[in-house]
């Protein structure tokens, strides 16, 4: 008896104190939202941005006008929390007020303060109609005709393509973060076109590379391709936009590294549309999709609207006019 | 064939089983520690694809972690993560000891029987459950404690990544190890030491403190050695709540930090190359450190512990 006694006390106290503690914790919380100082525009921006491995910081940072800091720490201002998607977006949603960092345009959600860039507002539609700016281009590139190892490889290739442009396609890009262009073909409408992909093509390799931020893209476009085309091998090798055009038309295209299919997270160049001094013709490269980046901020954030300039000047640690202060952003905004 | 023989044969049998699998085990470190050695030398020892060998001195003792862009420089420096390494698992241990030990000494003289029983079960199974699930109790309600206070005593925390975040992470991760292994040693402590001290007119908190946990040191000393090891070598929970941050040292507690395993752990499944091949030099100076530090707790083990042995 009196040892069941003292099991129940201990029970008992044991569920006041984790009551106690609970209630510490929403009360907290409560405090901290109502009674707490609303916004002291005195402090400091901390900055978040993702490490130098990622493609959405090299895509910001390239929108933002600040390609060098895509992959050096040390051009940035002190004091910037590295963080991946989940952590920026907990950061914002939760309890720094003070934050602001940028996520890829699918990674939105209600708890956090999307901002608007030069005025307007990140969507699909957006994106799309290129109202808004702070994206790059995903573009694919392709051999000349003839000039690819195989006759299979050409046609699994041109029917890449295609499907790039179908619904199927685009519902791989989107699953992989990017904003695929609009399209209203079905794969089965147009799969009669290609009969290589009827074909068993289990023995036939087809190289892509270019871009390493497309490469979660690519590889999601070619996962979901390879079924519906024989099943061919895909051998992804992403290196960078730079050679997209070298190994594909350019200098190194005969060389081991080689590529059938080459991939640029930017529009191409002028000369890279050249081959041997003639103009490449139009259908052997195109835009598969869009990468979208907001910068977001707190709820309790009364910033709204940025544009490259005023992000560029709170990130660049060596900024002429820099910007440290959340009083300093908000004048920024203001002169926008 | 006779009994005996069928017997002795059963037996060299079972030696040859046994020996295997100790050789099996033993193979294992051994590859492990070769491959890690062999692939952290490599970046001061080959030209990197081009980009030249990295300066080991500089590597050692540098306060930026990688000067430049990365994939195009070679200049990585790691020597503020060895120092704030060593800072966060010695502030966690400050925190841990204390407690860990009082918890132990409560279970295992102090409580009843029954009381004992429930909590020795409770804290075998928090010494189970895997660090990411504390790294996830750090995200989700350290972080917010630590903004909190950061706001109280007016300093601007970023979401609570810090210093202090990490080590009450690392902290909470270690007690219960900590509190079984020390509460080990304080049960096998030789009653007639507590019977004697009791007899000579001592109080039971006197004899607690005196004798109990005098005579236990060497096992407390044992159960540091593993707390603080677990605490150097923990990189996901860390890298939850640290912020990771890319160069300098910091000694406040709320300024964000990083440890040699977050940094190895960043950007781990994106990376080719020498920044690549660098978390294994960094992997490998952890091992060293993990190694330096266990045999300093060990010779200050040997200097105090052991007072009634």
């Amino acid at each position: 008896m009196n040892m069941r006694f003292k099991k129940s006390t201990l029970f008992a106290g044991l569920a006041v104190v984790l009551a106690a503690c609970g209630g510490a914790t929403s009360e907290g919380s409560s405090i901290s939202s109502s009674s707490a100082p609303a916004f002291t525009t005195s402090n400091n921006v901390i900055l978040y941005t993702r490490d130098t491995t990622s493609g959405t910081r090299d895509g910001f940072m390239s929108g933002i006008g600040f390609s060098a800091a895509a992959k050096d720490d040390n051009l940035l201002t002190e004091g910037f929390v590295i963080a991946d998607n989940t952590a920026i977006l907990t950061a914002m949603g939760g309890n720094d007020k003070y934050g602001i960092g940028y996520v890829s345009l699918s990674s939105i959600n209600n708890t956090i303060k999307p901002l608007t860039f030069d005025g307007v507002e990140a969507s699909e539609d957006t994106v799309l109609d290129s109202s808004y700016g702070l994206k790059r281009p995903f573009n694919w590139m392709l051999r000349n005709p003839g000039d690819f190892p195989s006759v299979a490889v050409e046609q699994i290739v041109d029917a890449f393509v295609a499907f790039m442009g179908t619904i199927e396609g685009g519902e791989a890009i989107t699953g992989a973060g990017a904003v695929a262009l609009a399209s209203t073909t079905r794969w089965d409408n147009i799969k009669g076109q290609y009969d290589i992909c009827l074909a068993d093509n289990s023995n036939v390799t087809v190289r892509f590379g270019g871009s390493d931020s497309i490469e979660k893209v690519a590889k999601a476009v070619t996962a979901s391709f390879r079924p519906r085309c024989g099943n061919f091998v895909a051998e992804h090798e992403h290196t960078g936009s730079g050679d997209a055009y070298k190994r594909t038309v350019g200098a190194q295209k005969d060389e081991a590294v080689g590529k059938d299919v080459g991939f640029a997270s930017r529009p191409f160049t002028g000369a890279e549309k050249l081959v041997g001094g003639t103009a490449l013709p139009v259908d052997q490269y195109g835009q598969l999709a869009w990468d979208a980046i907001v910068a977001i901020v707190h709820k309790d954030n009364p910033l709204s609207n940025v544009n490259a300039d005023l992000l560029k000047r709170m990130y660049e640690k060596s900024s002429a006019n820099a910007i440290r202060t959340w009083a300093q952003a908000l004048a920024a905004e203001a002169a926008i | 064939m006779s009994k005996n023989e069928i017997k002795k044969l059963i037996d060299k049998t079972v030696e040859t089983i046994f020996f295997g699998t100790a050789l099996l085990s033993a193979s294992f470190i051994i590859i492990i520690v070769l491959v890690i050695i062999q692939r952290g030398i490599s970046p001061f020892i080959t030209d990197n694809d081009g980009l030249g060998p990295v300066n080991l001195v500089r590597f050692l003792t540098g306060l930026i972690y990688l000067d430049g862009p990365t994939f195009l420089s070679n200049a990585y420096g790691i020597g503020f993560l060895i120092v704030s390494t060593m800072y966060n698992a010695f502030l966690s241990l400050m925190i841990a000891t204390p407690i860990a030990v009082l918890t132990a000494l409560f279970i295992a003289k102090i409580a009843p029987r029954w009381i004992a029983d429930i909590l020795r079960t409770v804290i075998e199974i928090l010494a189970a459950i895997p660090s990411i699930v504390y790294g996830l109790f750090g995200a989700g309600v350290i972080l917010d404690i630590v903004y909190d206070l950061s706001v109280i005593v007016g300093v601007q925390s970023a979401a609570g990544l810090s210093v202090l975040s990490t080590v009450i992470v690392l902290a909470i991760m270690i007690i219960p190890t900590m509190t079984v292994i020390s509460e080990v040693a304080i049960r096998s402590v030789d009653k007639t030491l507590i019977h004697g001290s009791l007899a000579l007119g001592a109080s039971k908190t006197q004899t607690h403190f005196k004798v109990v946990l005098a005579a236990a040191k060497s096992g407390i000393f044992t159960a540091a050695i593993l707390g603080v090891g677990r605490a150097l070598g923990e990189a996901t929970a860390v890298s939850l709540v640290a912020g990771s941050n890319r160069s300098g040292i910091s000694f406040n507690l709320f300024d964000t930090t990083s440890t040699l395993t977050s940094t190895m752990l960043l950007g781990m499944k994106e990376t080719v190359g020498l920044d690549y091949t660098i978390r294994f030099s960094i992997g490998l100076v952890l091992m060293v450190v993990i190694l330096l530090t266990n045999l300093s707790l060990n010779f200050i083990k040997r200097k105090v512990g052991n007072v009634y042995a």
